[in-house]
């Protein structure tokens, strides 16, 4: 496909990819001050605890969109007609919606968590106040809204420069084997486009009906229900957030080997199948709800082991062919990027694992939890986010992955694997999550991860500081290769 | 289970790693673009199929019997658990060894949790525990001891504080002091 007569500016993304990066190095400081307080390091006490996982999880979740939206944009906007304004318009309300989450966290006292579990965030024990969930509820439906806006702009630029929904998900190819297909991006950004849409539906009601909850007790929704909404849009939110992110390592490794990443029947296949896989496969978060009806979380155990399959064969093999035998030369970017899609194949597995029912009744929301998605994020999101950061300044960049650059990638992947790995193993031990205080044959894993943390948060300001001082430089190589 | 299911993840995961190193090793070496995509694609296409079979065969085992199927007959005995911001009310203080339990939960405010743990805080089994729903699980101990019950759900500010205790006597000596 040719690419666009005239693109948008890219200064917006590069600002949206900026506030990512200080946000994840700012919420991995809390990881490590939680992380600390369970090891008996810290004297953090547990309103102060609960505050900043809140504000973690909410802050992780929403920035690993923020930041995938801002790769997704980057590299559409060379093939479809995105507008600018929108883009600066969904940023925009994001950091309000920001503003408003951190105020009612630190400044009122909201501690429900991300997943804000109805009715949790009405009713706090006498902690926090009505105008604390309030504040909070609307500053992530401002979130919601952001992105909503987001979508329409592309959907909208998707169907008038593609030709149809069709074209855009490759089903000429997928069904006739025609190979004029459209980029791997657009393919992505459609699916993204459709799952991420939809899911904010149900999330923007639920947020609205604990709104109303909290205001006007007496009316009230099925709790069940309500668990429904929040991990159906949950689940869709954080995986699209994946996704997004994965249009770096199309767009990108290509124009290190010179092989261009096509849209095969395969890629097709795949992307289309994750359309309904990862819509339906949310109920897995909902096994130990027993009052479910059993074919729901049957349907969850199978659909977790298949979801992960398609997206993952297509990118995995993808890139390990694009690289093998390419006398590729090695720096920051390429190593990240390669990184972030071998910390999303990996992370799968203890995933995949705790998606089996029966092993789900000793592992669910035990640290075994965290251990699974801290692995395909802070190993696979943040290091594909921070690759195309670095790749996006690349001429302000060292050459290759030497001295420094390569000790602290070193550094950033040691680091994450042993915060994993000690989350995975505190769950092996049937640690429980989200406790502020630990027992103390615990806490030995604790301060492994604490170690290990200290090390992702030093090497991740690096990333930061170079992307930051290399801000106005270009990608090497602006094209892609054909 | 809790050691195979570590050692089988980190069993997997270093497979994983190994090739992406053995990859990127390669990568200063020179193959035709074809022949790597050939070979890509068999890849591909024995991965794909390979783990649908695997994952038919998983299914089968590990569906049946059903994760949460309950004990048949009157021979249970059940356990009522109701959970409120920040303890459990459990309606039973012990229960003997060799009988099929049944735990019964329900909340009066919020979601929690509730999960089964052992005299060395080891998870036995959980389910939640909800407004307006009453979820079951069952477990039969075969060993007396103070078992625990801690919360699973983040519940608030004490969540980390609700928990409650079950004492697990030895079957003979319920039955010795029945008779009594």
């Amino acid at each position: 496909m040719a690419k666009q007569a005239t693109m948008p500016s890219d200064f917006g993304p590069r600002v949206v990819m900026a506030l990512s990066g200080l946000v994840f190095v700012l919420l991995m400081v809390f990881g490590l001050l939680m992380r600390a307080t369970q090891a008996g390091m810290l004297p953090i006490d547990p309103t102060l605890f609960y505050q900043l996982m809140t504000a973690h999880g909410i802050g992780m979740v929403g920035t690993c969109g923020f930041a995938g939206a801002g790769i997704m944009w980057y590299f559409a906007r060379q093939y479809v007609p995105v507008t600018n304004g929108i883009f600066w318009g969904f940023t925009g309300l994001f950091l309000i919606g920001v503003v408003l989450i951190l105020a009612a966290i630190f400044l009122m006292g909201f501690a429900a968590a991300w997943t804000f579990l109805y009715p949790l965030p009405a009713q706090s024990g006498g902690v926090w106040d009505v105008n604390a969930t309030v504040v909070y509820l609307v500053g992530l439906l401002l979130v919601g809204v952001a992105f909503l806006i987001l979508y329409l702009d592309m959907g909208w630029a998707i169907l008038k420069s593609q030709g149809g929904l069709g074209q855009a998900l490759a089903w000429p190819t997928l069904f006739s084997g025609s190979t004029d297909a459209p980029p791997a991006t657009i393919v992505a950004t459609t699916v993204v486009t459709i799952v991420n849409t939809i899911a904010l539906v149900p999330g923007a009601a639920i947020i609205l009906i604990s709104i109303v909850n909290a205001l006007v007790p007496t009316f009230g929704i099925d709790a069940l229900l309500a668990k429904n909404m929040i991990f159906f849009f949950g689940h869709v939110f954080i995986n699209a957030a994946i996704y997004m992110s994965i249009i770096a390592v199309y767009e990108i490794v290509p124009r290190y080997t010179g092989r261009p990443w096509k849209t095969t029947r395969w890629f097709a296949l795949a992307w289309n199948a994750t359309i309904i896989l990862v819509m339906f496969v949310y109920t897995h978060h909902l096994f130990q709800d027993i009052a479910m009806p059993a074919w729901t979380l049957i349907m969850g155990q199978v659909l977790s082991y298949l979801s992960g399959l398609p997206i993952l064969v297509v990118t995995t093999i993808g890139l390990l062919a694009n690289l093998y035998g390419s006398k590729v030369k090695w720096d920051l970017p390429l190593a990240l990027l390669t990184l972030g899609v071998f910390g999303w194949a990996a992370g799968v597995i203890p995933a995949v694992i705790d998606g089996i029912i029966s092993v789900n009744k000793i592992m669910h929301n035990t640290m075994w939890v965290p251990g699974h998605f801290h692995f395909y994020l802070l190993l696979g999101l943040v290091p594909m986010a921070f690759g195309f950061m670095l790749w996006v300044t690349k001429t302000r960049q060292a050459d290759a992955l030497g001295g420094l650059s390569k000790i602290l990638f070193w550094a950033y992947t040691a680091g994450g694997l042993g915060v994993v790995w000690s989350f995975l193993v505190g769950g092996s031990v049937s640690v429980p999550r989200r406790w502020a205080e630990h027992l103390p044959q615990w806490q030995g894993v604790d301060a492994f991860g604490t170690v290990f943390a200290v090390l992702v948060v030093v090497a991740a300001l690096f990333f930061l500081i170079r992307y930051v001082v290399g801000f106005g430089g270009q990608p090497t190589s602006s094209e892609p290769a054909e | 289970m809790h050691a195979i299911v570590l050692w089988v993840s980190a069993i997997l995961v270093l497979i994983i790693a190994a090739i992406f190193l053995a990859v990127a090793r390669s990568s200063s070496t020179s193959a035709s673009a074809q022949s790597v995509g050939k070979t890509a694609n068999m890849i591909r296409h024995l991965s794909f199929w390979g783990a649908l079979v695997f994952g038919a065969l998983l299914l089968y085992a590990t569906l049946r019997p059903w994760p949460h199927a309950l004990p048949p007959g009157d021979d249970a005995i059940t356990v009522t658990v109701t959970g409120s911001q920040w303890s459990f009310e459990v309606d039973t203080e012990s229960v003997p060894t060799g009988k099929p339990i049944v735990f019964a939960l329900t909340s009066n405010d919020v979601n929690h949790g509730v999960g089964l743990y052992d005299e060395n805080y080891k998870l036995l089994n959980q389910a939640q525990s909800m407004p307006g729903y009453t979820n079951r699980f069952q477990y039969t101990f075969d060993k007396p001891g103070t078992y625990k019950l801690l919360c699973l759900e983040y519940c608030g500010l004490g969540h980390h504080e609700m928990a409650s205790e079950l004492t697990v006597t030895s079957s003979t000596a319920s039955a010795e002091l029945g008779r009594k």
